[in-house]
């Protein structure tokens, strides 16, 4: 029969169990959903890099000799090792079909791959036949293919270099190692414009022997430990200055793919975690409401002869039962839609066979955490009730001590009107229930400033890298045949600034990361920031390094750091003398100066200008792109579904929340204040009357909440652009014009939920809700 | 034969500070199984304090209270429990039902005393075999054709009757009631009171009263009159008169 009780309680109490069951839910609605995507998304990707045996280890520098492979396959826990050659070059559409036309489409850039075997980075066969080192042909990525309607058996041609080859394509494919592959100029994928191509090596026309520029090694799985120590002896055993020897989390494809999924995980987690907490502060308002209401109910229970076990027992079911449905209907609902959501937007982004949202035990830990603290929440509201013998709480609880708080003792309050008298009182005697309002309605204004700066934050990534940081139009990248001279002629017709970029390795300490190296010839296209955002030039005497690349290499600025360009075997050890911050890009700068300072020597990879740059330039062989910055932000704001996707959730998940506390709280302080809003109606109140002093008080509680949550709300996207990514330097942004759609979007919602209860005064009864309590 | 309960010298006191309140002091007395007996005293006498002792709701300062010989003093707060569950029924002044089951579920309540276990198993053995079902309970006050009505939709004197079936459902040792008629208008009141006694002679309960009603003293075995947290007299009645025919 408490069974019966618990169900016919839960029933009378709708309104407040319904917001609890609705926070349990949403909570584990975006954690499990966002959980079950990024595992599932994790788990495929993971099987895709067992079954096409993605490489453990890539070993590049310099002409690597067929022994070196040998002695690297000779290390313990090493299973083979391939060498191969990557070049970059084009896809040239031109010169197999006329019917193009070619001026209007882009030249695809390709990632070119000769290989000598391959048990390694497989590929996962779309159209045509597998690939072996002894078949002549060539095999094409799925999207470039689409995109040029290549065709199996076409003929394909490729400029590399200036050095145009000719094969046949024989196949279509995908492959583990280009899970995620941008163009080195492109900010977001954009799949089809740049793509991937491999071949044997044997098809590289040329009498030299292949330049060799890269070793992939396959090992035994073991730990981090276990695979640095593997680094070490192949870089020991190779013994050259200019390699590196990369994992799987160095690589790009392999790192934006993982740290993207860890985003989602512990965004997820955040999200549900703002849920679960006003879940649990709808449980201790709402059961320790109704324990105090039911007290005589206890007491009469106690009496009876029930135990407390059995008495406490009935009271924490309330809490467990709402969590448990409401967590567990929530982590399996999100499991199901969350991932048919966010998947469709993730196919532009990744190159994955289908996904499929699966949990992983978080979300089951999460339930019962979510469980067993909403019912430790239920017991500790009820134990109040309990600890008395039946005798005393037989009879209604003592009033309780009401003080003068010291406002009310100050001027102020005699001129206060009275209804304001008596919202202030209302809000110091309820304090739980004020807070909890407060509480809400921030989380409601924080969710829609995290929301909305996130989207603030980025569109000024993307202002401050072209605008503010690279104030250039047009950038001119060089081919590979470009020498100095070149440069240097190019740079005077269009009146330029040259520009070296290039990948190095930093050392700090103990910390290695790979990064890139910008020289600045003269010029005045590229300004820079320092850490607290204030213009500075770069120094005649040092090296700068970049704010986020000093974060993760844990140093500052005057520390030293260790660094070499990929492929070159000088080691240089330099002080950092500025810190300067850059969006996208981390790693150090430094003018020609001091580049030649260091004995290097200059050798320009791509112009800045403002001069109109013609399309038709990269015919020529010393150009390999052409870049128009007002086009690339364009295109990037086309790019942003995920990120608009992510807003609206999130607005969503604060307007959901606004309601639900605010109706929850509205419910609960009419109930209790019937017999006060009956008294002052049959003293002659008007219904309008007492219905603005009720309103009055949800607004005080609102704007409380507003200012509140707008510092809460700058903290969590703080916090959200920290853990973005190691390369991103996103630098937390909120526009006046989304402090204002948040603040006023929290009232509207404030407003809203008060219209839909102050239609509630006009149904008290006078005589009914004054008539003997129970 | 031993009485059913005894009280020796049981004293309860309420300290505020350095004062001390007595709501009960050095009371003594003693009742036999089956006798219907009266507390008679005017508000604040101490016949509530004398009740939740009896009913182990409360646990007295100083004395002993021996319920078959046992010593209720030194029980613990399970032991009374159990104590409650199993020897006590209790009818309240403002019948105490729990409004969200209907009258037939509020005494249906009374087997969800058994605590089973995960595997079936009792955990206690609080009810007898022979207590009542639930619906002959609710016939046996007259209550029948109503017995699936919520609370609210009962009248005061149904509503105290339900009381009844529920405290005599699990046919207790001790039935106390308190104020049973307070909340009932006359008639109504005769009712429960001649309910009540029925209970006593038939079923050869003990019925507890507690009441500042001094009519009632005609209808009891005993009355103890309470006075300024005292005992002021004990009063044998030989021939009690049945509970119809006392003048109101």
């Amino acid at each position: 029969m408490l069974k019966r009780k618990v169900w016919r309680d839960l029933r009378q109490n709708l309104t407040q169990f319904m917001a609890i069951f609705l926070m349990s839910l949403l909570g584990m609605w975006i954690y499990g959903g966002m959980d079950a995507e990024s595992t599932g998304a994790s788990r495929v990707a993971a099987r895709f890099y067992e079954e096409y045996n993605l490489a453990d280890l890539w070993v590049m520098g310099g002409a690597f000799s067929d022994e070196e492979a040998r002695t690297i396959e000779k290390i313990p826990g090493v299973i083979s090792a391939e060498r191969r050659m990557m070049v970059t070059g084009e896809l040239d559409i031109s010169s197999g079909d006329d019917e193009v036309q070619t001026s209007e489409v882009k030249k695809p850039s390709m990632q070119i791959g000769f290989l000598t075997d391959y048990q390694m980075n497989r590929f996962e066969i779309m159209e045509g036949e597998d690939f072996t080192p002894e078949t002549e042909g060539v095999w094409i990525d799925r999207f470039v293919a689409k995109k040029h309607h290549l065709k199996i058996g076409d003929t394909v041609y490729f400029k590399i270099d200036g050095i145009t080859i000719t094969s046949i394509l024989k196949g279509v494919i995908r492959t583990p190692e280009m899970v995620y592959y941008a163009d080195s100029t492109d900010i977001t994928a954009e799949y089809g414009d740049h793509g991937y191509a491999f071949l044997a090596a044997d098809s590289y026309p040329s009498v030299e022997p292949l330049a060799y520029n890269q070793i992939v090694v396959d090992t035994k799985n073991g730990s981090v430990e276990e695979q640095d120590a593997m680094k070490e002896s192949i870089a020991l055993a190779l013994d050259r200055d200019n390699i590196v020897v990369s994992d799987r989390s160095q690589t790009i494809a392999y790192n934006t793919f993982q740290s993207e999924m860890a985003q989602h995980k512990s965004m997820g987690a955040l999200f549900s975690g703002v849920f679960l907490l006003i879940a649990v502060l709808g449980i201790v308002t709402t059961m320790t409401r109704l324990t105090s209401n039911q007290r005589i109910q206890i007491g009469t229970l106690k009496a009876l002869g029930f135990s407390k076990k059995v008495i406490t027992r009935h009271y924490v079911s309330y809490g467990f039962l709402l969590s448990l449905a409401g967590s567990t209907a929530g982590m399996y609902i999100g499991a199901m839609t969350l991932p048919r959501i966010i998947y469709p937007a993730f196919e532009g982004g990744y190159e994955l066979p289908a996904l499929k949202g699966q949990l992983s035990l978080g979300p089951y830990v999460a339930v019962l955490i979510s469980v067993a603290l909403s019912t430790m929440v239920s017991y500790l509201s009820c134990r109040k009730e309990l600890a008395d013998p039946p005798a005393v709480t037989l009879k209604p609880a003592a009033p309780k001590k009401i003080k003068h708080s010291a406002f009310e003792k100050s001027k102020a309050w005699l001129s206060m009107s009275f209804s304001s008298q008596w919202n202030v009182r209302d809000i110091l005697r309820n304090k739980a229930r004020s807070i909890m309002g407060i509480i809400g309605v921030s989380g409601c204004t924080m969710l829609m400033i995290c929301a909305f700066g996130c989207s603030d934050s980025t569109y000024s990534l993307i202002d401050w890298m072209y605008g503010g940081l690279m104030t250039s139009e047009y950038k001119i990248t060089l081919s590979d045949k470009a020498d100095y001279g070149t440069a240097v002629d190019y740079a005077n017709q269009y009146k330029g600034q040259l520009l070296q970029e290039s990948s190095i390795e930093i050392f700090a300490e103990d910390i290695r990361k790979t990064g890139s190296l910008t020289v600045l010839d003269a010029g005045n296209y590229m300004h820079y920031k320092n850490a607290s955002l204030k213009k500075i030039q770069l120094t005649e005497t040092g090296v700068a390094l970049s704010y986020k690349m000093a974060q993760n290499l844990g140093i500052g600025q005057g520390d030293f750091i260790k660094w070499h360009i990929v492929g070159e075997d000088e080691w240089e050890t330099t002080r950092v003398v500025q810190i300067y911050r850059d969006p996208m890009t981390p790693g150090i700068t430094m003018t020609r100066a001091v580049f030649e300072g260091l004995n290097h020597k200059f050798a320009p990879t791509s112009i800045l200008t403002n001069m109109e740059v013609d399309n038709g330039l990269t015919e020529n062989k010393s150009i390999q792109a052409i870049l128009n910055i007002a086009q690339m932000k364009a295109d990037f704001a086309k790019n942003m579904e995920g990120m608009n996707m992510m807003i609206t959730m999130m607005v969503m998940a604060a307007v959901i929340l606004g309601i639900v506390v605010l109706y929850n709280l509205g419910v609960l302080s009419f109930v209790e204040k019937t017999r006060e809003i009956a008294t002052l109606k049959v003293l002659g109140f008007q219904t309008r009357k007492v219905r603005t002093i009720l309103q009055t008080q949800n607004i005080w509680i609102s704007i409380m909440g507003i200012l509140v949550g707008l510092p809460l709300g700058y903290g969590l996207l703080i916090l959200m652009c920290t853990t973005m990514s190691d390369n991103m330097d996103l630098v937390p942004i909120v526009g006046f014009p989304s402090y204002l759609i948040s603040m006023g979007g929290t009232f509207l919602v404030s407003v809203g939920v008060n219209f839909l209860l102050s239609g509630k005064v006009k149904t008290i009864d006078m005589v009914d809700a004054l008539k003997g309590v129970e | 034969m031993t009485p059913l309960m005894e009280f020796h010298s049981v004293s309860k006191e309420y300290r505020n500070g350095e004062r001390i309140f007595y709501a009960l002091k050095d009371a003594s007395f003693s009742i036999d199984a089956g006798e219907m007996v009266v507390i008679l005293g005017p508000s604040g006498a101490g016949k509530s304090t004398l009740l939740n002792l009896l009913g182990g709701m409360d646990s007295a300062s100083d004395g002993s209270i021996l319920f078959e010989g046992n010593d209720l003093t030194n029980y613990t707060d399970n032991q009374l429990t159990q104590y409650r569950a199993r020897n006590v029924g209790v009818v309240f002044q403002f019948y105490n039902l729990i409004p969200t089951l209907t009258a037939y579920e509020n005494v249906a309540l009374m087997k969800d005393l058994e605590e089973i276990g995960l595997f079936g198993n009792k955990r206690n053995e609080v009810i007898d075999e022979e207590r009542m079902k639930p619906a002959e309970a609710l016939a046996a006050v007259g209550l029948a054709e109503h017995m699936h009505q919520f609370p609210s939709q009962l009248s005061g004197g149904e509503q105290q009757r339900t009381s009844i079936a529920r405290a005599i459902a699990k046919n207790p040792k001790l039935l106390l009631c308190d104020e049973p008629t307070g909340a009932l208008d006359t008639e109504t009141g005769r009712e429960v009171l001649c309910l009540l006694q029925r209970m006593s002679r038939e079923k050869k309960c003990t019925v507890i009263m507690v009441t500042h009603n001094s009519i009632f003293s005609d209808i009891a075995d005993k009355v103890i009159r309470v006075k300024n947290g005292g005992i002021k007299e004990i009063i044998i009645n030989d021939h009690p008169k049945d509970a119809d025919e006392v003048g109101w």
